[in-house]
């Protein structure tokens, strides 16, 4: 007697939509973050090295490792501002 | 003055005036934060003092410190800017290599242990520095030179 092969194509049809979102989302992860992996537990240090990639290279997750940062970049760190409520 | 962080900080003000001409300027340094964390330990094992100085200064400005200690953050940055530049000069492609790998994960020390270890020899070989970890405990293997990285996710790239 052989394995019932047909009782198990419902499970099969479920992983496949299950592993086809998956690999969905990730593609989709993947072209968010330049073609790379996505960040995960990012915390405030994280958070202030990426802005400071961001205005060093203009892309939130680009690299270089130049030893001379470009002209302006002293000054382009921005001051936070929010409104006095009075 | 900056007793808390900013909320509701949607306005941003890029002020352009720059620096009184009474203070030296030294260029910022470029790398970002990938390349900078796989230099760190280089850069901390040549530019100890000044990292040092640096550090204790701004804990007894007791607050003014951002404004007292500029010339010791010129020093650190001209150390750093220096290790860096021999960094490019003699190790680049295992230097991008291990930064490249770096930056798939998370800016992960232990997932790109395999990249690491030919930029540690390159480094110690043509500048003769060694990564140190500081504070690790004297009778254990660090972690860097362990065979076994437990939190890696993949076999191939420890």
């Amino acid at each position: 007697m052989g394995v019932p092969f047909e009782a198990l194509i419902p499970y099969a049809v479920c992983l496949g939509m299950f592993g086809f979102s998956g690999a969905a989302l990730s593609k989709i992860r993947h072209m968010q973050n330049g073609g790379k992996r996505a960040r995960h537990s990012v915390d405030q240090w994280d958070r202030q090295m990426m802005d400071r990639d961001r205005r060093l290279t203009g892309f939130l997750r680009g690299q270089t490792d130049m030893v001379k940062a470009p002209a302006g970049f002293e000054v382009s760190n921005p001051w936070r501002l929010e409104r006095a409520f009075t | 003055m900056s007793a808390r962080q900013p909320r509701f900080n949607q306005h941003l003000l890029i002020d352009t005036t720059p620096l009184p001409s009474s203070i030296p300027p030294v260029p910022e340094i470029g790398s970002s934060s990938a390349p900078l964390l796989s230099a760190s330990y280089f850069i901390g094992a040549r530019c100890k003092p000044y990292n040092d100085d640096f550090m204790q200064c701004k804990t007894a400005a007791n607050g003014t410190g951002e404004v007292d200690c500029l010339k010791e953050g010129r020093k650190v940055t001209r150390c750093a800017a220096g290790v860096l530049e021999d960094v490019n000069k003699s190790c680049l492609e295992e230097f991008r290599k291990h930064w490249s790998c770096l930056d798939d994960n998370n800016q992960q020390l232990w997932q790109c242990r395999r990249w690491e270890r030919p930029l540690n020899a390159c480094v110690f070989e043509k500048l003769n520095i060694e990564k140190k970890i500081p504070g690790a405990p004297e009778n254990e293997t660090p972690v860097h030179l362990r065979k076994r990285q437990i939190f890696a996710h993949s076999i191939t790239t420890q």
